[in-house]
């Protein structure tokens, strides 16, 4: 149970004739997705391109991704879940009573044909969006989507991922992976990392008033987080990097304009499958890169003398010759 | 400058075993025959051991794999040793897939000061090396992930060796590699449909000539003609497998008139039909890796308790998956490799993980040339690396041994054949299998000794039993580079690593041959394809013996 059993991009190119998209809407959000890497390129295995691949858009609205599918399917909000459910109970042949499911929305012959559909491909996969990981149920819908791929694989090839966006927040989640251990939510107030999604996640931790200060960088949650959070960056010393104006910069008390990463500054951004891509500006800028500016702040943080947090008495000194222990 | 003084040394390299010796190391970091002046730290091992530093041949500490796997186990991080941030030391977790810093206090702490990352995509070299950055103290080298690369693989079906040739010399550097890794070749390209390659001698999916043998023997003969350093480095097919053995011996003898390093052999040694008979081939495998003295081997043992498997034998993990009903993490990478992650738990009272155990130590004990078997855990697939001294232990006692045999249970004491074998290893044989051996296998000729020019990466123990009874535990110093980086068993200075790598001769007209089928095949521009060298930081370049 659980995991993520998934690809790069490439292989989708090369190989997938059955691709799904579950509650995103690509058309619109990542506008090259379909002609760079999925339907409408000819893969090794796929030579026909858009013609050899099955496209189905599962979603609660007729989305201008959906017009581009071969078949749409239509949910009711909010069963997203009980859908991904029903698949993996009828992939295995178990029994599904009708009347049960019927507040899908879908009929249960339609998901039935789905199953025998994704188990004919040779190689499935299936994107998903924010419609499933950020509506009720949030990361159950997503489990459940990238169960279904891992237990298809007892069948055929199959996989899953999730249609990150936003700039290079797969950059800040890998890199965070590899410094404290965990993709996000991480806590360092007690000297080394502590992981608690919906405990040190940011809203979070907004909305409780725990923090007395805050950097943003490259983001605008005062453009999309809930208000408590946001009077709570309005309240407290709120330092924006960004290159342009933002929500979250009009209440900041310092703005920073930084270049643009990737166009006036140099750097690394992460794809959604995790590739690391070089940046090369093309443009000079008269404003400093996001890192310089950090490096200051950095450099200017190291004057201040060492604050040192209170540790647990198990940790203190944390000598290395009781490493010996299991852990 | 130090001067390490009145300990018994141990330099098996230079024919050592135990003299009182001085040790002394100049400012470059280098072993020198005496030092003159007096900004000398003189260190008085009197009593102690003095080794050269430890050199993991094989390990997975850094990359895309490892970085999926932590993501994929918070609950074992939360668990794991913390390291508090103070103002020298950067914060860190430690477990079975540590963060970078906390992977370095590890290895300096046990007395390893060079790793070798053993599987590195070229796709996503770039990330390799960004955390091998951030892993202090110790030295680094990698290998490239090649047995299943499409354009490799599609030129050695075409019969077009010499153009194969120019291709790996290529990847290795655009990907600024050491090394070339082969995991279970044809096998993971295989995966990509869903399939496996587990006959030697069978057209690989997808392909109609080339078999996992010839993509095994093609590619030593690649690596030994581009003159790396360090020869084929090669995960075989059939990880894990019962019944195994004969896979195993039968790609022994297809490396005939090759080199080659066969990684984590333990995993490649059983026997039996399937998991209910399996049993231990540990005898028939050493006995026949005796008799090639063109290879090399790490033993990947396992110990009782949790671990994290990674590798990117991706239909292996899939099965695992299937056996354990556990978490499965899979990342098939786009023309190149796969991945797959299953956590795992061995039990001493579980049949097929007892035989695991068993088999490690067999391996250890019955390849009865240190030089050519080393120490490791296949971290963290075996178990985390930080715990090699217990497989010290078990190699250097064999009373405390055959008692933990017997603790075992009674069906897999019959399928085994341990309790039989009374060899102890010497405070030789260890310095030689964790570090002598490994670093004359991976071609670095200033590690693994303590001679004039050696790097001055020094590991000195206490010479007195621990609580336990244990001889080598955790050191007493650890010195890299000639600095003082662990005493009295925590860190003391955070030094940064190199990174070795090669740049083997090519025909350079290749590149015209690569960017028009990489572009059709892949989903970025060729330019961005290798990793530029101002990624690496300290890059040292060991020269190819063509």
């Amino acid at each position: 149970m659980g995991g993520k059993v998934t690809c790069t991009l490439g292989e989708v190119k090369n190989r997938a004739d059955f691709i799904i998209y579950w509650g995103g809407n690509p058309a619109e959000c990542h506008p090259r997705h379909f002609t760079k890497y999925t339907l409408t390129q000819k893969g090794k295995f796929v030579p026909l391109g858009r013609k050899g691949r099955t496209m189905i858009t599962i979603d609660i609205r007729e989305t201008p991704s959906a017009r581009a599918a071969d078949i749409a399917l239509i949910i009711k909000p909010g069963k997203d879940f009980e859908l991904a459910t029903t698949i993996r109970a009828l992939m295995k042949g178990q029994p599904v009573d009708e009347a049960r499911v019927a507040d899908i929305g879908l009929p249960l012959a339609t998901i039935q044909d789905l199953v025998e559909r994704m188990k004919r491909a040779k190689f499935g996969v299936i994107f998903f969006g924010m419609g499933v990981s950020m509506t009720r149920g949030k990361h159950m819908n997503s489990a459940g989507l990238l169960n279904i791929a891992a237990e298809m694989n007892a069948f055929t090839k199959f996989v899953c991922m999730p249609m990150r966006g936003h700039g290079n927040v797969t950059g800040a989640d890998v890199v965070l992976r590899w410094t404290t251990g965990y993709p996000f939510g991480v806590s360092l107030s007690r000297g080394y990392p502590r992981f608690n999604p919906g405990e040190f996640s940011t809203i979070d931790l907004l909305v409780r008033g725990d923090t007395d200060a805050t950097l943003v960088l490259g983001a605008d949650p005062g453009a999309t987080m809930p208000q408590p959070a946001i009077d709570h960056l309005t309240r407290t010393p709120t330092i924006v990097l960004d290159p342009k104006v933002t929500h979250t910069s009009r209440i900041a008390r310092v703005h920073v304009t930084t270049a643009v990463t990737g166009v006036s500054a140099p750097g690394t951004a992460y794809r959604m499958d995790e590739i690391p891509m070089t940046l090369r500006p093309g443009l000079k800028s008269p404003y400093p890169t996001d890192e310089q500016v950090i490096n200051l702040l950095l450099a200017a943080v190291a004057k201040k003398p060492a604050w040192r947090p209170a540790a647990p008495e198990e940790l203190r000194g944390a000598s290395l010759v009781r490493l010996a222990s299991r852990t | 400058m130090v001067r390490i003084t009145g300990g018994s040394v141990y330099d098996p390299a230079n024919g050592i075993n135990g003299a009182v010796k001085d040790i002394c190391i100049d400012d470059a970091g280098r072993v020198v025959a005496a030092l003159n002046g007096s900004e000398v730290r003189t260190i008085d091992a009197t009593g102690m051991l003095v080794f050269p530093g430890g050199v993991d041949v094989h390990t997975h500490v850094a990359g895309g794999a490892l970085n999926f796997a932590r993501g994929l186990v918070p609950e074992n991080q939360r668990i794991a040793r913390k390291f508090l941030h103070t103002p020298e030391l950067r914060a860190g977790i430690g477990g079975l897939t540590p963060t970078t810093f906390a992977t370095g206090y590890l290895y300096a702490g046990m007395g390893w000061t060079t790793v070798n990352e053993a599987a590195v995509p070229i796709l996503s070299a770039k990330h390799t090396h960004e955390e091998l950055h951030d892993i202090p103290i110790v030295d680094k080298s990698t290998l490239l992930l090649m047995a299943n690369n499409e354009l490799m693989l599609d030129l050695l079906e075409a019969g077009e060796f010499e153009r194969a040739k120019s291709l790996v010399g290529w990847m290795i550097q655009s990907a600024k590699t050491f090394g070339i890794k082969a995991v279970n070749p044809g096998g993971v390209a295989a995966w990509k449909w869903g399939k496996n390659a587990n006959q030697l001698h069978k057209p690989i999916e997808g392909y109609a000539k080339i078999t996992a043998g010839q993509i095994v023997t093609q590619l030593a003969r690649i690596v030994d003609e581009l003159g790396l350093p360090h020869p084929m480095h090669l995960h075989q097919n059939n990880l894990g497998v019962p019944g195994n053995v004969a896979s195993t011996i039968e790609t022994m003898n297809l490396l005939q008139g090759h080199r080659a390093h066969l990684a984590h052999l333990q995993f490649h040694a059983y026997g039996g039909h399937d998991w209910g008979s399996m049993k231990s081939e540990a005898p028939a495998v050493a006995a026949a890796f005796l008799a090639h003295k063109n290879l090399t081997c790490d033993v990947g043992a396992v110990l009782f308790g949790d671990a994290v498997t990674i590798t990117a034998d991706g239909p292996w993990q899939h099965l695992l998956y299937e056996l354990t009903g556990r978490k499965w993490g899979n990342l098939d990478v786009e023309n190149e490799t796969g991945c797959g992650i299953v956590p795992y738990v061995y039990s001493d009272h579980k049949l097929v993980n007892a035989v695991q155990w068993a088999v490690g130590l067999e391996l250890l004990l019955l390849i009865d040339d240190p030089w050519r078997v080393y120490l490791t855990t296949d971290h963290p697939n075996g178990g985390g690396f930080w715990r090699y001294p217990e497989i010290i232990r078990l190699l250097m006692d064999a009373e405390f041994r055959k008692a933990e045999v017997r603790k075992l249970p009674p069906e897999a004491q019959k399928r085994i054949t341990l309790a039989e074998l009374d060899r102890q290893y010497t405070l030789s044989d260890v310095a030689i299998v964790t570090s002598a051996g490994p670093a004359r296998a991976l071609g670095l000729a200033q590690k693994g000794h303590l001679g004039v020019g050696a790097d001055g990466d020094v590991t000195i123990y206490s010479g007195k039993p621990d609580a336990d009874g244990v001889m080598l535990s955790y050191p007493r110093y650890v010195l890299k580079a000639g600095t003082v980086v662990v005493e009295e068993g925590e860190i003391r200075a955070l030094t940064e690593g190199r990174e070795f790598i090669v740049q083997p001769a090519f025909d350079p007209g290749i590149e015209a041959f690569i960017r028009p089928n990489f572009e059709k095949v892949y989903t970025m521009s060729f330019e961005n394809y290798p990793t530029e060298m101002s990624r690496i930081r300290h890059p040292q370049i060991v020269p190819c013996s063509r």
